[in-house]
């Protein structure tokens, strides 16, 4: 059983490939039991976004082959899409899958909706019974990874988007948003998302206005939502821009519209409360005199630009230990499964062990008379120690060769001990593999307790 | 019979000053028709009180602290009416008002009627009366210091100060500009009415020393005076004229150097003071 990934990104191939094989929310369940269909694929789930898709497998060997499974799924010649498709396996597809989770991988590092796009993913994959003990494993893992990444290291913490960069410093001059009223004055796209970022941090009212009237309407329409907006006739625009708290201009004027004696105005019959200018019209609309007056502050695009740019910059260097936390939550996965992975030959060693203490016990019965049940149940604990305390060295050894990822060691031990790695006839294969719920965010590299669990089910058998 | 007059007027003075701040710093039209009808009633008595004691004491000339602190607060009033009637305008009243209410409240109390009951009780006046200035004064400090921290944060909006090669800026944890202006008016209104119950305590308990009215010329009373104006002028430029942002700072800093300034020629100056 391997972990295989494929997929384009937005590194990899142009966005007129990736909208062919973007897979809309309502196919996505479907897709993934086509692609569970394949021979050779027993879990698999589809990470669909705008900038990805990618298929995550578990397979059963190294032939099995998941590449073609885009070309035939959408009809794209294999020659067209095989140069933008990349393909990681076992460790290196661990690795992808934990630093896409991370948003380490996205065009905007640190940016928060891939990792609800990847759990959506995996909760449409478990719903179309996709997904079991391998992949619920390494998803619950990855979660946790991505989690402790964002909460440790500062990949998210500064906006480096120009309109989330206009909301902060909203809120470092307003505090809370709640029923501000923001003015748009032109009907740009770059304001329309600055003014949906702002109703959803809670302003009270908008106003819309441009010089043709039809297309300010249209603005309206447009962002209308929670906050219904009011269409300001251009006439009007600087009484109603004394009402404002937040003004977005984006007009194509030659000149400024907005000087420093509208901002005496307007801060006269505002009583002085503040108010705040974002210009992102070139050439600008709001001169920047304005912002010595006080109670006036005006941001122009570029100075918009260099903060998201710094932040940018900041999310750069957060990255560097985000990678590195990233590599060791790999590092640490690789090493769990991998002591995982040896429980199976250490129940054999115990279960051999115990087959011989038993028969020894059995065949020295006669000869020790007839005994109490307290002197039965010494001579029971007596070999059972000692065989606890032989059995101590192997199984130490069995879980540093695990560790280690010595495969060599691993089997020439099992051979010495004339075990199978496999583990004892009759235990099952899933019992290599941890429980989600107990996996995820857990060294299980103390095996101590599994192989006691084993114990206990050894001795149950007998 | 006039100082039944007079203690009628310096009620309804009170009651005057309490409705005189949100009519001013609030602009709310029925405290203003509160606070003149007050007023108004309240300088009827105070007429009635003056005349009935100048008629009693056959002459027409007032004689001895206590007739002149009423007359000067007669007068006060006077003229706060005069500007009402020329102008429409009370704001003044929230320094004429109180000046007249203090000018009234000794000579109301009468000659024998500032004896506390006991010993004890005159100390609990005076540890509220230490609280309630101590309070103000808090206040006061926290709002000055809520405007220093205001121009701090606008200074850095204005600059337009990115985030530093280590992506964290020393000034990074202060507040948004609204919260620290919110901060700033907060605690100015809280102080207030601290400083004028101190005050009128103070005034109280001043009457069972020795000194009486003389005690006002100790330094350490006219500077809580002038500390009062200064709140009465904050509170003034902040709601009534809606004075804000770095203006109102400004206003804000000079009042703490005026603060720093009264206690230091308090603390440091070998003028002689009255107080025990």
């Amino acid at each position: 059983m391997m972990f295989t990934l494929i997929g384009v990104n937005h590194k990899t191939a142009p966005i007129a490939l990736r909208e062919k094989i973007a897979i809309g929310r309502d196919e996505l369940a479907e897709t993934t039991r086509a692609l569970s269909a394949t021979p050779g694929v027993t879990e698999c789930m589809i990470v669909s976004t705008c900038n990805r898709v990618e298929l995550l497998t578990v397979v059963e060997g190294a032939e099995t082959r998941v590449t073609d499974f885009l070309s035939k799924q959408f009809g794209i010649d294999p020659e067209l899409l095989r140069p933008h498709l990349y393909e990681y396996r076992d460790k290196e597809a661990v690795s992808h899958l934990f630093r896409m989770a991370a948003s380490l991988d996205s065009m905007v590092v640190g940016e928060p909706q891939i990792l609800g796009q990847v759990k959506e993913a995996f909760a449409v994959a478990r719903a179309a019974g996709t997904v079991s003990g391998q992949l619920e494993y390494l998803l619950q893992s990855a979660f946790a990874a991505a989690k402790k990444a964002r909460s440790e290291t500062g990949i998210g913490s500064n906006s480096v988007s120009i309109a989330s960069v206009a909301v902060d410093l909203a809120r470092k001059i307003f505090g809370s948003l709640q029923g501000r009223t923001v003015f748009l004055v032109g009907a740009g796209k770059m304001s329309e998302l600055a003014a949906r970022h702002l109703v959803q941090q809670g302003a009270g009212a908008i106003l819309v206005s441009n010089r043709t009237a039809e297309r300010a309407r249209r603005m309206a329409e447009e962002i209308s939502g929670t906050v219904v907006p009011e269409v300001i006739d251009f006439a009007q625009l600087y009484e109603a821009a004394s009402r404002a708290d937040i003004v977005i201009s984006s007009t194509g004027a030659p000149h400024p519209i907005f000087r420093p004696e509208h901002g005496h105005a307007f801060l006269h019959k505002r009583r002085n409360r503040p108010m705040f200018f974002i210009d992102i019209a070139v050439p600008r609309d709001v001169d920047p005199e304005m912002n010595k007056l006080d109670g006036i502050f005006v941001y122009d695009i570029d100075d918009l630009q260099q903060v998201a740019v710094a932040h940018m910059e900041e999310r750069s260097r957060q990255a560097i230990d985000a990678e590195a936390l990233i590599a060791a939550e790999v590092e640490r996965f690789h090493r769990r499964q991998r002591t995982v992975n040896v429980a199976p030959a250490i129940v054999a060693l115990q279960k051999k062990a115990e087959e011989i203490r038993v028969a020894e016990i059995q065949r020295i019965h006669s000869r020790l008379g007839t005994l109490t049940a307290e002197q039965l149940a010494a001579v029971e604990a007596l070999t059972r120690g000692l065989v606890n305390k032989f059995l101590h060295p192997p199984m130490q050894a069995l879980k540093q060769a695990a560790r280690e990822g010595d495969v060599a060691k691993l089997d020439a031990l099992c051979e010495e001990w004339a075990v199978s790695p496999a583990g004892p006839i009759g235990t099952e294969s899933e019992d290599a593999v941890p429980k989600p719920t107990e996996g995820a965010g857990k060294d299980l590299g103390n095996v101590n307790a599994d192989a006691k669990a084993n114990e206990g089910r050894v001795e149950a058998r007998q | 019979m006039y100082l039944l007059w007079l203690r009628v007027a310096a009620i309804l003075y009170a009651a005057g000053c309490v409705a005189v701040f949100p009519a001013v710093l609030y602009n709310s039209v029925p405290w203003r028709k509160s606070c003149v009808h007050l007023a108004g009633l309240a300088f009827f008595f105070h007429f009635v009180s003056v005349v009935e004691m100048l008629v009693l004491a056959h002459r027409w000339m007032p004689v001895g602290v206590r007739e002149i602190e009423s007359l000067l607060g007669f007068t006060v009033a006077g003229l706060f009416f005069l500007v009402w009637w020329l102008y429409e305008a009370i704001s003044l009243g929230i320094f004429a008002l109180p000046a007249t209410f203090f000018l009234v409240f000794a000579p109301a109390l009468g000659e024998n009627a500032h004896r506390f009951p006991s010993q004890r009780t005159w100390m609990s006046w005076l540890v509220a009366h230490i609280i309630a200035l101590l309070l103000a004064y808090a206040a006061l400090c926290f709002s000055l210091l809520a405007s220093m921290l205001y121009l701090l944060q606008e200074r850095r909006i204005k600059a337009k100060v990115k985030p530093g090669k280590s992506g964290w800026s020393p000034a990074d944890w202060l507040p948004p500009l609204d919260t620290l202006e919110r901060i700033a008016l907060a605690t100015l209104e809280f102080g207030f009415p601290c400083m004028t119950v101190g005050l009128l305590i103070g005034f109280v308990l001043v009457q069972q020393t020795s000194l009486g009215a003389s005690y006002f010329l100790d330094p350490n009373i006219l500077a809580s005076f002038a500390m009062w104006i200064v709140y009465v002028t904050l509170l003034l430029l902040r709601r009534g004229v809606g004075l804000r942002g770095r203006r109102a700072a400004y206003v804000s800093g000079a009042a703490l150097v005026v603060m720093m300034a009264v206690w230091a020629v308090n603390f440091f100056s070998q003028v002689r003071r009255f107080g025990p």
